[in-house]
């Protein structure tokens, strides 16, 4: 365990002072500032603006920099042969894997963090009650982050940077895509269709589990059990993806 | 128990371009026994870093065994007594020394109420005091190499795995290297080396293990070192006449003047007597006796390149100290 948080805390720390991380931040909060000044309309409408862009801002940043930063990270420590240090010493690979990820995941928040206080600066500033649903919709996304940043973990154990990020952003976008596929294939598809559906449907993750967005902006009720049930499956899933990881991760050799 | 078994240990490599497997290593058997200093002493590409890598657990033997104080290589229990340094080791750029250090240390399962207290020694160690909270990517070679060194110590491991412990370093640098590893013999510790820089080996290894193309060729032990450290003897002398020599044909190897300066190789230290009152009673006058030893390195070049090269320029190099016609050029 002792492990595991030194490994995290480490990966955290160089990611925190790479570029990228403030870059990101810095990006989604000018995003968020631009929208309030450029959005010439009534306020109510405004804020929902606001609110419609800064949670996706959150959710799209936020897998972005877990897709560059986690495919980076691992990678350059196996390139660079740093993990010669670490892996010559008592630590399990497992351990490695699950504090990598852990770090990674650490250092995302903080985008999310610095993102979340502008936004919620923003809706302030505006006269926009800060409703419960705005935080569950930020709590989703960063339950969604962890679940990318697992299969950058997955992929990393095995292929480059380059690969692992394409992979992963393939990942997402077929993960958007795999309930809507699924209903699909079970009105129109034959059994073989449905069947394949229904494979990509448990492969992949099911990403608009953690989209609670609609929700946020047009003050609809939510319900907390749903918010139970997402983060049961994000880590069901994240437990999942490691163990492949593992496996992987078991026979590979550092020459 | 030995700090290190490693027997008939083969590995193969997948070439780049082809699929054929290339045999790197053909079965390499070495013990570092408790205490002691290890060489490891190869040309490039013999296959230290390999040998290295498998005691470590950092890659799998294809056949035969390593085991550290009985425990296969890269279990736990080995890893718990093991301090690694890495050829060419890479560090986090921007963690600072001490923050390194410090995950180093959890990592090895420092206890957290005697890290800090160990992370001062070792900086003091490796001279690194005032650069601790410096980030690593501050650093120069050297400094980062004697980092590297502190990580390895730092959870007071019994046996050290150093590969190439001394490249990019100083004289200063070396010289304390070499201080700190004298020191952890002296503690029991048991330590394993691979390095180009022969004189240091000379000076520090109990026992020499030498590796070529993947098998180890030789392993000398201090003795064998000593008495094939044993070079020619030397004797500078003035107003040696013509002909002053020709009687210690069977005492002198080669001969050369140079001004009005005689430089002479004895061919045994016994001999070193008679041919100095020889010379005295011919009226010559003995200036300096030096006992030149042969190197690791003239041992290293007979050993591994000779067989390699035959009649390259280094293969020759070697019999420099037998060979009158180069002693002549002096
Ligand atoms: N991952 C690898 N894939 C293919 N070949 C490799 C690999 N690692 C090492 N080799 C080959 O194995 C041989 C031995 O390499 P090794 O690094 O063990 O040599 P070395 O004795 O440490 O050399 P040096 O003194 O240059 O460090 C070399 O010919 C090298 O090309
Ligand atoms: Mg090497």
């Amino acid at each position: 365990m002792n492990r595991i948080a030194a490994v995290a805390i480490n990966t955290f720390r160089e990611s925190a002072r790479e570029r990228i991380l403030v870059v990101a931040a810095v990006f989604g909060a000018v995003l968020m500032g631009a929208t309030v000044f450029l959005s010439p309309l009534a306020v109510g409408a405004r804020q929902k603006i606001v609110m419609d862009v800064g949670l996706a801002a959150i959710s799209i940043i936020g897998v972005l920099s877990a897709v560059f930063l986690g495919g980076t990270l691992v990678h350059k420590e196996i390139d660079r042969k740093a993990i010669y240090l670490v892996l010559s010493r008592p630590v399990s690979r497992p351990a490695y894997l699950v504090g990598k990820l852990a770090g990674v995941v650490l250092a995302v928040s903080l985008i999310f963090a610095v993102m979340t206080a502008v936004l919620a600066a923003a809706l302030v500033l505006g006269d926009a009650a800060l409703r419960p649903a705005v935080f569950a919709a930020v709590y989703l996304s960063l339950l969604e982050t962890a679940v990318v940043a697992s299969i950058v973990v997955f992929f990393s154990t095995f292929t480059t940077p380059m690969l692992t990020s394409f992979f992963a952003l393939c990942c997402v976008a077929a993960g958007s895509l795999s309930n809507d596929l699924r209903v699909f294939a079970e009105k129109f598809g034959g059994a073989g269709t449905r069947a394949a559906a229904n494979a990509f449907y448990y492969l992949l993750p099911n990403l608009k589990v953690f989209n609670l967005r609609h929700e946020a902006v047009h003050d609809l009720p939510f319900r907390v059990g749903d918010l139970a049930l997402a983060t049961a499956y994000a880590a069901v899933y994240v437990a999942a993806v490691l163990c492949f990881a593992c496996l992987v991760f078991r026979r590979r050799e550092f020459a | 128990m030995n700090a290190i078994d490693a027997n008939g240990v083969k590995k193969s490599f997948r070439g780049g371009m082809s699929l054929a497997k290339r045999e790197v290593l053909r079965g390499v058997t070495l013990d570092a026994r408790p205490g002691e200093i290890l060489g490891f002493l190869g040309s490039n590409g013999a296959g230290k870093t390999t040998t290295i890598k498998i005691v470590l657990g950092l890659i799998r033997a294809d056949e035969g065994t390593a085991e550290l104080f009985g425990h296969p290589a890269g279990s736990k229990e080995a890893a718990l007594r093991t301090g690694y340094l890495p050829e060419m080791p890479y560090f986090y750029p921007h963690l600072t020394l001490g923050e390194f250090l410090e995950f180093c240390g959890r990592l090895s399962g420092v206890p957290p109420r005697l890290l800090a207290e160990r992370i001062g020694r070792v900086v003091e160690t490796v001279d690194l005091s005032p650069h601790r909270d410096l980030r690593l990517k501050t650093f120069s070679k050297g400094m980062l190499q004697r980092a590297g060194l502190a990580q390895a110590i730092l959870h007071d491991p019994d046996l050290l795995v150093l590969d190439e412990p001394f490249s990019g370093l100083d004289p200063i640098g070396r010289r304390l290297v070499r201080d700190v590893l004298v020191d952890l013999r002296a503690r029991g510790k048991t330590i394993f080396f691979s390095s180009h820089i022969l004189p240091d080996m000379e000076a520090l290894c109990d026992r020499v293990s030498i590796i070529r193309d993947g098998i180890i060729a030789k392993t000398l032990g201090l003795d064998e070192l000593m008495r094939l450290g044993e070079g020619r003897i030397e004797i500078t002398a003035r107003g040696v006449r013509m002909g002053t020599l020709a009687p210690l044909h069977e005492y002198v190897s080669a001969a050369a003047d140079r001004g009005d300066e005689t430089f002479i190789v004895v061919r045994e230290r016994r001999f070193v007597r008679p041919v100095i009152e020889h010379l005295y009673g011919r009226g010559a006058d003995v200036l300096a006796v030096a006992g030149v030893r042969r190197s690791l390195e003239d041992i290293f070049m007979q050993e591994i390149a000779r067989p390699a090269v035959p009649g390259g320029a280094e293969a020759s190099n070697a019999d420099r100290p037998r060979d009158p016609a180069v002693f002549a050029g002096f």
